[in-house]
């Protein structure tokens, strides 16, 4: 107890009464897989995240960074939670250069917030991500989880968008990689690292992204079918065509009914493949009635076509798929899948039977152009009673995963199925250097400590 | 262990015809592409990866330094045995292993030449997109190693976007794979954090590439100026257009003239700058991009926009471009390429202080450069016979980086740190930045056997 009362002292000298929590009451809502942090603490500098760091290092309490907390479930459960480092008042933009196409700011902020500036630029800009939890995600809790949307299919994700870093490191250094240049080989790529290791290596305080002119014009084009195959093979074809969509994705029935948009399938079908189109004017009219011709070829239903407000509402709602069943209270698990292009289809399927099988629900978003299948399960009541059916359930689904060279990470899922599984997915030969490197730049283990693959 | 003995083991692993020790082979591979010169105990030339494996088992045991290499195009010393010890030479290791067009993935020693892939692709109507200048002879193992660049970078990004996996071998022997056909393994991104590591953390034995469908529409325009800051405003003007080309290169009137009387690539003579700007992507509105283009260049006072009509003169203005260096090679004996990157608005008054160094020197300077992402290359030319020179060469070269991270960019864009500048470095990053990447090595390679003296320079904490 003298050392809870000891840290919070001290934390108040860093960053002042007003901005941090220690009320046990008000510290519950902070619990990750039911463990409660000690203290919640607001700096509003990453000198500040510096010193916090370095007495944290000093003391060997360890801490857990967040943003707004949208992704904070993922993971295994935390073995110990002594202080949780909230960035939301590190939530400056701290260069906008539109001219450079690049913008830097800091980790606190919201994607949101950043791409309503961009949108005012001169001729309007936007860092080109559309990760979930559009209202809520913080630049740094979309790096530090690799988060992603549907637009990744022509733009990439974090490792091609974000060019620069500046992170304070588990002894309390603040590290800067990369800068505000497109090319950058001077030193070894520390951003790389830093994106999508969950808190384990470094608190993301600022981060330089690149950015793109806001496209001319914009659309989607819907086109249902009836079987998978069909669909699966259409995708195929737009893949390795010459066709430049920004985003292909394929829905089983049950997510589109899920969705909180009002589109919804006709009678007959049961997929529905999304493709979202920008670029110049002149290009959209003709991929639109291109792929239509090239979708009746694989027995597709009869396409229609999204513009600008139902175009934009389609697509927040598909990205806050999770978002939104989380505020319906729904209880759900939800997998996220990689394997290869090609065996998207083939994947969605062996799942889809696999959860049917069982009596129970399952949603499916795959970004069919990129081989990531979202994967959402509705287990309903007496969760308890189907535990160890749930169980074989995920190694099955990971199983099934890792045979067409990919894994799988369990996103969602009650602490107490957490204890039983890997939520990581299968563990690779390459794991001893990720050790490896988690122990040379945190010996001591104090930066979500146990939360990420093989319990790094 | 001494040399006799090494030979003797290394020939076990990969037969005695793949090992070479004559003094003019250790005289060969003792320099790449950079000023840098120093000598190996012997060159291996691995057949597999189980070979590599073994010659780095043997390394580790007896200490001795490993150096993998391809071509040695490296422009910044990084292949160079600066400590001794075994050069591994990838040339037998060049094979294209799979050509995965339902998966978009290539699967390639690293031994192979980056053309020799892309031509290979074009069967497929497939392309790989970074594009060196030295892709002709550089190898997939040195673009990994040195996260190559190129002109089409601006639009589609540099290597470390297009590979997605490796089989290393670690510096005690083992081989794994990271990364993958697939995207987003969990875990750290090993691969990304390999990619551009100079040799220093792995050594790739395999490689997974991204490859994609041939844009459908190309269209290459040539914009001739009288005045270089008429062209660098053009870039800025193109780009606040919102038009991202696929590629935006400048050449001034020294490289010009070096270019016209090697390559004759129809560039004007008596031009100061010329812009050679590609866009890509689908047919539709490319006219009218195009169209907006050349007006925009003539706003900024373009005396003359030409565009290649056909796939022949598209070829000879990229010739005019890819052969520059070589052609600036003809105008004195040597020459020292600086690397530094800029953000893209501050070229113009960073290209002017890089002029006003090439006069404090007294050393000419020829400029070609990749400015739509700020990534100038000054050629710095001079006789490395005189010592005077030399000296100055490198007095200048440090200068225009210090210009150049001044001005917020950085030291290198694509050749690399290497041997070269690993003094710079502290121009660009703390103590601290230096003791956490030293961390990275040491995670990967405690005892320093890969690539050793490269990269990382020596900093009190």
């Amino acid at each position: 107890m003298r050392r809870t009362e000891k840290l919070i002292s001290k934390m108040k000298e860093m960053v002042g009464e007003a901005h941090l929590l220690k009320d046990s009451d008000r510290l519950k809502s902070f619990r990750i897989d039911g463990k409660r942090p000690k203290v919640v603490i607001y700096p509003a500098t990453t000198e500040e995240v510096s010193k916090i760091v370095a007495y944290a290092f000093d003391q060997t309490l360890t801490i857990i960074p967040m943003g707004n907390g949208t992704k904070i479930e993922i993971g295994n459960i935390p073995k110990k939670v002594d202080i949780l480092l909230s960035t939301q008042r590190l939530n400056r933009i701290t260069d906008c250069d539109c001219d450079n196409l690049t913008l830097t700011a800091e980790s606190g902020i919201t994607l949101r917030e950043v791409q309503k500036r961009l949108a005012k630029e001169g001729r309007g800009y936007f860092i080109p991500m559309d990760p979930p939890f559009t209202e809520k995600a913080t630049l740094g809790g979309i790096v530090a989880t690799n988060s992603s949307g549907p637009r990744r299919y022509m733009y990439g994700t974090a490792r091609d968008l974000v060019i620069g870093t500046k992170a304070v490191f588990p002894n309390g250094d603040i590290v800067v990689s990369g800068g505000k240049t497109v090319k950058n080989v001077s030193g070894y790529d520390m951003s790389k690292l830093l994106i999508g290791s969950y808190g384990t290596l470094g608190i993301l305080c600022e981060m330089t992204f690149k950015l793109l002119p806001i496209p001319e014009k914009e659309a989607t084009l819907l086109i249902p079918f009836v079987r998978l195959e069909d669909g699966d093979a259409f995708v195929q074809e737009i893949i390795g065509s010459q066709l430049l969509p920004s985003s292909i994705e394929t829905l089983n029935r049950s997510a589109v009914r899920r969705l909180n948009h009002p589109v919804s399938l006709p009678r007959e079908a049961n997929y529905l493949i999304a493709i979202g189109l920008d670029g110049v004017g002149e290009s959209i009219e003709r991929e639109i009635s291109e792929l239509t011709e090239r979708g009746k070829k694989y027995q597709s239903l009869d396409p229609w076509v999204l513009h600008s407000e139902e175009h934009q509402s389609f697509w927040s709602a598909l990205r806050d798929f999770a978002g939104s069943l989380k505020e319906g209270r729904t209880s759900f698990l939800s997998f996220k899948s990689n394997v290869l292009i090609s065996k998207g289809g083939e994947v969605m399927k062996s799942y889809e039977e696999m959860i049917n099988q069982r009596g129970m629900e399952g949603a499916f978003i795959s970004r069919s152009g990129n081989g990531i299948l979202y994967s959402y399960l509705f287990p309903g009541r007496n969760l308890r009673s189907k535990m160890e059916s749930l169980i074989e359930l995920i190694q099955k689904l990971t199983s099934e995963a890792v045979k067409n060279e990919g894994n799988m990470i369990v996103e969602t899922a009650p602490s107490i199925l957490k204890k039983r599984i890997s939520v990581w997915g299968e563990t690779r030969p390459e794991y001893q250097v990720m050790r490896r490197l988690k122990e040379q730049i945190d010996p001591k283990g104090i930066f979500s400590p146990g939360r990420f693959l093989g319990g790094i | 262990m001494n040399r006799e003995q090494m030979i003797e083991e290394l020939s076990k692993i990969v037969g005695k015809e793949n090992v070479l020790y004559s003094e003019t082979d250790l005289l060969l591979y003792g320099y790449d592409a950079s000023l840098f010169k120093a000598k190996p105990d012997c060159i291996v030339l691995p057949g597999s990866t189980e070979e590599v494996s073994q010659i780095v088992k043997f390394a580790r045991r007896e200490s001795v330094p490993v150096v993998a290499r391809g071509s040695g195009t490296n422009l910044s010393g990084g292949t160079i045995p600066a400590k001794g010890g075994i050069v591994l030479h990838f040339s037998r290791m060049n094979r294209i292993l799979e050509i995965d067009i339902k998966n978009q993935r290539a699967v390639v020693e690293p031994g192979l030449f980056t053309l020799t892939l892309k031509n290979q692709l074009a069967r497929y109507g497939y392309v790989y997109q970074p594009d060196p200048a030295s892709e002709r002879v550089s190898t997939f193992g040195g673009n990994f190693g040195e996260n190559s660049g190129g002109p089409h970078c601006l639009k589609y990004g540099v290597t470390t976007n297009h590979i997605l996996g490796a089989e290393v071998v670690l510096p005690d022997g083992e081989a794994i794979w990271v990364g993958g056909k697939a995207l987003d393994h969990p875990g750290y991104d090993l691969t990304g954090l390999l990619v551009g590591s100079e040799g220093t953390l792995g050594i790739a034995t395999k490689l997974v590439l991204r490859i994609v469908p041939k844009p459908e529409a190309v269209k290459t325009m040539l914009a001739i100026y009288n005045s270089l800051e008429d062209a660098g405003r053009t870039v800025s003007a193109i780009i606040a257009e919102g038009i991202v080309p696929a590629t935006l290169e400048m050449l001034d009137k020294l490289t010009i003239k070096a270019v016209e009387e090697s390559i004759h690539a129809g560039f004007p003579l008596d031009a100061e700058a010329v812009l050679l700007i590609e866009i890509d992507g689908l047919k539709d509105g490319m006219e009218r991009l195009a169209e907006r283009i050349i007006e925009i260049c003539k706003e900024n006072h373009a005396r003359e926009v030409k565009a290649a009509r056909t796939e022949e003169e598209r070829a000879q203005l990229w010739a005019g471009r890819k052969g520059a260096f070589g052609a600036v090679a003809r105008l004195r004996p040597n020459y020292l390429v600086c690397d530094g990157t800029v953000p893209r608005t501050k070229l113009p008054e960073v290209l002017t202080r890089v002029m006003e160094v090439g006069k404090k020197y007294n050393l000419p300077i020829a400029n070609v450069f990749h400015a739509g992402d700020g990534n100038l290359h000054p050629l710095i030319l001079f006789d490395e016979r005189n010592e005077e020179e030399l000296r100055k060469v490198h007095l200048a070269g440090s200068e225009i980086l210090k210009i150049c991270a001044d001005a917020g960019g950085t030291i290198s864009g694509e050749h690399g740190i290497g041997t070269e500048k690993k003094k710079e470095m502290l121009f660009v990053f703390t103590p601290k930045d230096i003791s956490a990447m030293r961390k990275v090595k040491r995670a990967f390679d405690p005892e320093d056997i890969f690539n050793p003296g490269k990269v990382l320079p020596e900093v009190q904490i």
